[in-house]
């Protein structure tokens, strides 16, 4: 794994106007940087990223596994009750996922670690699956990169087939909060594949979205939303006003119900809890758990709300000393508490590696640079190469 | 910006709701009359020496592709029977919120509109029959048309585009939390 330094193009801000990427004049692309690459052994890739994430998909399928039918567990996640048997039943009904970004600390030698994992409402998925694979067409093209390069990228290719996979019939709707551009902007992009594999799709404001007489939920010309894929987290729609009409409402969502258990940070815990030691995961207990008071006493730890956005409310503490504490509106939040497994430094930049996961599969890679510790909101993306000597 | 849109309820058509015999009624009988064709089926139509068989073909078309959004639901199949008569009922393709089955009166026949305004493409859709008064056609949102077939005169109410058995109540109850916290990316 190295950092690269690289030219860029000339022509960015097109580039940037043609994908819809915001562009700053002086600054260039904002949650994008072409001016270096990482680039990966093919071993490192297949062994150390894929094969970890095939293992860790693993491991959390058996956690759902055991906690829907642990009351325990459910209420530790903060879970609400009205939604345990909801949530049950997706899973024993095989309700097939869609999307999940890994987020892994890997500096290129031994196990990369679980950070977490964004199973619900990952973002930063064109930035992958588009901007990236064009860069490194221009790349090849234009000999900046040695010509025998590779991206481990079948994002696109792999969206298009899970869609197909879903068997959707009828209209299926898109929904997120349009206001948010990245969060439209995603949500856009997923729609596009899935038209690609020939489903009708609308999209809608969350907060237009109706409920008619029988419960159901409705689109703006009044028709039933049958199938909804949405970029608005679970634990906000359970929460909401028309939460307690989900169960009933006869919507197949994606991603599934039970993606709940994976995208909180109650998982890590659940994780440790089961396959304690595994070279993957990282110590990590619920703080209310006595067994946490170890990983706290050692001084080395990160603390996590539940459920939190964006690096937002996460805190760092280094040799008993707070390295670092990140401000935000989750604060309320039950924690977790994590052995701290540190950001490889690179140049002053953190990276931080997000294995893309499409119906289970590890297919892309996203790498995030931010200048903490914490990749937050003013992380960008960087594009990857796998290089093999001849 | 926040959409909160009520409907009419006063036809209290709904899958959840019973439908009794009592929702029955006559419309009013002030009203203005408008011309427009019924028929019992595709043949009686096709039979009529007024009509073109490709006419009559368009519009049973398009009123059966109504049928099952726009028609009475119970989710009871006697309580249907009750409005509709013995055997005159059948499956809706939906389901309750709750998984249970839902029924709906068979189409009875046909009604196209008049060519009101010179339109050439006559909105057309299903018509039922009540067990109590068997022999008037209703439209779908229970408006009388009356029982001849043929050309008639109906009222223009009935003759508007029948509801579909689905009417939103409120919206807005999502999205509130991302008005608090922003961006659900991770």
């Amino acid at each position: 794994m190295q950092r690269i330094p690289a030219t860029q193009r000339v022509n960015l801000e097109l580039a940037a106007r043609e994908h819809g990427l915001e562009y700053v004049p002086g600054v260039g692309i904002s949650g994008w940087d072409e001016s270096a690459y990482y680039q990966f052994t093919l071993q490192q890739i297949e062994e150390d990223i894929e094969g970890t994430a095939e293992e860790i998909e693993d491991l959390c399928f058996q956690v759902v596994d055991r906690a829907i039918n642990n009351e325990e567990v459910l209420k530790r996640l903060s879970i609400p009750e009205a939604f345990w048997d909801y949530i049950a039943q997706s899973w024993k009904d095989g309700e097939k996922n869609l999307l999940g970004r890994m987020d892994l600390s890997y500096n290129g030698n031994g196990p990369a670690k679980l950070l977490e994992y964004n199973a619900d409402t990952p973002t930063t998925l064109y930035e992958t699956a588009v901007f990236q694979w064009e860069w490194l067409e221009h790349a090849l093209d234009k000999g900046l990169i040695s010509e025998n390069c590779d991206q481990l990228n079948d994002v696109h290719e792999s969206l298009v087939g899970a869609f197909s996979n879903l068997n959707l019939r009828g209209l299926t709707h898109f929904s997120c909060n349009q206001e948010i551009e990245d969060d439209k902007g995603t949500l856009d992009y997923i729609e596009e594949c899935a038209r690609e594999a020939g489903i009708k799709s609308r999209s809608i404001n969350m907060e237009e979205i109706g409920i008619d007489d029988e419960g159901r939920f409705t689109d703006l010309d009044n028709h039933n939303i049958n199938t909804l894929v949405k970029l608005y987290p679970w634990e906000w729609l359970m929460a909401e006003k028309f939460g307690n009409h989900i169960p009933t409402s006869g919507v197949k969502f994606i991603e599934p119900p039970w993606k709940t258990i994976l995208a909180n940070k109650g998982l890590l815990p659940l994780l440790w809890g089961m396959f304690e030691g595994h070279p993957n995961l990282l110590p990590s207990f619920f703080e209310d758990d006595p067994s946490s008071g170890l990983l706290i006493d050692s001084g080395n730890y990160v603390r996590k709300p539940l459920l939190s956005r964006q690096g937002a409310n996460i805190e760092i503490v280094e040799n008993g000393e707070v390295l670092l504490k990140n401000d935000g509106p989750y604060a309320d939040e039950l924690h977790i508490v994590q052995g701290f497994e540190p950001l490889p430094e690179f140049e002053g930049r953190y990276p931080l590696v997000g294995c893309w996961m499409v119906a289970s599969k590890p297919v892309g890679l996203c790498i995030r640079e931010d200048d903490t510790l914490v990749t937050g909101t003013t992380a960008k993306v960087l594009p990857h190469v796998i290089h093999e000597e001849k | 910006m926040l959409k909160v849109k009520k409907t009419n309820f006063s036809r209290s058509i709904g899958v959840s709701l019973v439908v009794s015999a009592s929702l029955i009624s006559l419309t009013a009988c002030d009203e203005p009359k408008v011309d427009a064709s019924v028929f019992k089926s595709l043949e009686q139509c096709k039979k009529d020496p007024m009509m073109r068989a490709s006419q009559c073909e368009t519009s049973f078309k398009e009123a059966r592709n109504q049928h099952a959004a726009v028609a009475p639901k119970y989710t009871s199949q006697a309580d249907c029977q009750a409005d509709f008569g013995e055997g005159k009922c059948e499956r809706a393709p939906y389901r309750t919120s709750t998984g249970g089955s839902v029924f709906m009166p068979m189409m009875m026949g046909y009604m196209m509109g008049s060519m009101l305004g010179g339109r050439t493409s006559m909105m057309s859709q299903p018509l039922y029959r009540s067990a109590k008064n068997p022999g008037t056609f209703r439209t779908a949102d229970n408006r009388s048309v009356g029982s001849k077939t043929g050309k008639t005169s109906v009222a223009r109410s009935a003759t508007s585009r029948p509801s579909f058995k689905s009417s939103t109540i409120s919206r807005g109850g999502f999205g509130s939390s991302g008005r608090r916290f922003g961006s659900a990316a991770t």
